[in-house]
């Protein structure tokens, strides 16, 4: 039978761990599975509701009267699905080979600390993600290297202004303000620029948010589902006013 | 001709699905998946609306559905859950004209306040536009959800390892 401190030690590390997926964009019930499944490999049963901002978590022992109880904060993280793999397989290998916490706690810092994707490689494949999707849009090829280049504007302050710790609204406002003011140049061109304008700002749609929050509702855990929606339409409406302002400028030439 | 732009539509949606996947930090292994599975998902969405008359959003289930049960059965050979390659392979398909069409319609119609007319015109453009745009998100997480809902064992043990002699 666990101790209290031998409980609560466990607790946090499991908070730690959900919270950091959480964080990282996994959607719930994947999350719960597993909290769920370290906490086998440690032969307790663990208990998880959580929200937008916060989640709480149970922690009890067969037999034993002691049961702790913890509301942790979710941390604000770059979405990572690499992150994702890793730390499912690591629940996994936990129930497996029967990790003791300390081994477990170790090889979660080590993966928790790999680098993440080269900021400068992310942009030009986004740039070049945009362009093509212009071309899906029946854009022509001068649309589509304007909308490459506006995406390297706009993106590149993105990255910016979120690593200087902007508010992530007025960022995403900024950000396809910018993309769509640089795309906007298409109107000189003899080029399908509605389509150009349209696209520039499409590398913003918090397509990730989206998706986990239907599959969220699909599997019952409705109330974060929700969130997760109405954040995501929070963003695309400052996608929306970004846009709208760009418009308001330039829509006497685009009718 | 008609194999040229399939395979077109395919390689722009397959350079899409790379570079805004590539946002979300995924692992460097799961790339060529993620490339092939939005390939065929978009070229197959494209071949439906195109020849066989269906409409966007029915079309937008089949591509979702492949490219879930796709990302079922290549995600366990790279240890990777269904969602890591299915999200990446799907955003090609989030239907950012028709958000961009119901925004400028909206911008119209409170700039035509007075002219009922032209105000009407611009409501109608608005309501289309955006019951497309959320038809199809819907249909996008549905149709890669039901894989996972009906092969649920398999969908939550794709990141188990079968030896660990490597680790």
């Amino acid at each position: 039978m666990k101790t209290s401190e031998e409980l609560t030690e466990l607790l946090d590390f499991i908070a730690e761990y959900a919270t950091y997926l959480l964080g990282s964009g996994v959607h719930t019930s994947r999350v719960v599975r597993n909290a769920c499944r370290i906490g086998a490999s440690q032969g307790v049963e663990v208990h998880l509701t959580t929200f937008q901002r916060t989640t709480i978590l149970t922690l009890r022992e067969e037999g034993n009267p002691q049961v702790v109880t913890q509301v942790v904060n979710i941390p604000h993280l770059p979405i990572s699905f690499e992150r994702n793999s890793d730390l499912s397989s690591l629940s996994w290998e936990a129930v497996d080979r029967r990790l003791p916490l300390s081994v477990i706690r170790e090889k979660y810092r080590q993966l928790i600390a790999r680098p993440r994707m080269d900021p400068i490689f992310v942009l030009l494949v986004v740039g070049l993600a945009n362009a093509s999707f212009c071309r899906l849009f029946d854009g022509d090829w001068i649309a589509s290297g304007i909308v490459f280049t506006s995406t390297l504007a706009g993106f590149a302050a993105k990255q910016q202004l979120l690593k200087a710790g902007v508010n992530h609204f007025i960022v995403f406002i900024l950000s396809a303000f910018i993309a769509s003011l640089c795309a906007s140049m298409s109107l000189r061109f003899d080029c399908t620029a509605e389509t150009a304008i349209a696209t520039s700002v499409l590398y913003l749609v918090p397509g990730v948010p989206l998706i986990n929050g239907v599959i969220d509702i699909v599997e019952g855990h409705i109330l974060i589902g929700c969130s997760r929606l109405i954040n995501a339409l929070l963003l695309i409406l400052c996608i929306a006013v970004g846009l709208s302002i760009n418009l308001l400028l330039i829509k006497g030439s685009l009718l | 001709m008609i194999v040229a732009d399939i395979l077109f539509d395919g390689l722009f949606a397959a350079v899409a699905a790379v570079g805004f996947g590539a946002i979300s930090d995924p692992p460097m292994r799961a790339f060529p998946y993620i490339a092939v599975l939005a390939a065929v998902g978009h070229a197959l969405r494209y071949c439906l609306m195109t020849w066989a008359g269906i409409d966007i959003s029915t079309a937008t289930l089949c591509a979702s559905l492949v490219i879930g049960l796709g990302s079922l059965w290549l995600g366990g050979r790279i240890y990777c859950p269904t969602t890591v390659l299915s999200i990446p392979a799907l955003l090609p398909m989030v239907p950012g004209i028709y958000a961009y069409k119901t925004v400028f319609a909206l911008i119209m119609l409170m700039q035509h306040t007075a002219d009922p007319e032209v105000a009407r015109h611009y409501m109608e453009a608005f309501l289309l536009n955006a019951t497309v745009a959320f038809s199809v998100i819907f249909m996008l997480a549905v149709g890669s959800t039901i894989p996972i809902v009906l092969f649920s064992r398999r969908a939550f043990s794709l990141t188990r390892r079968r030896d660990y002699s490597e680790s």
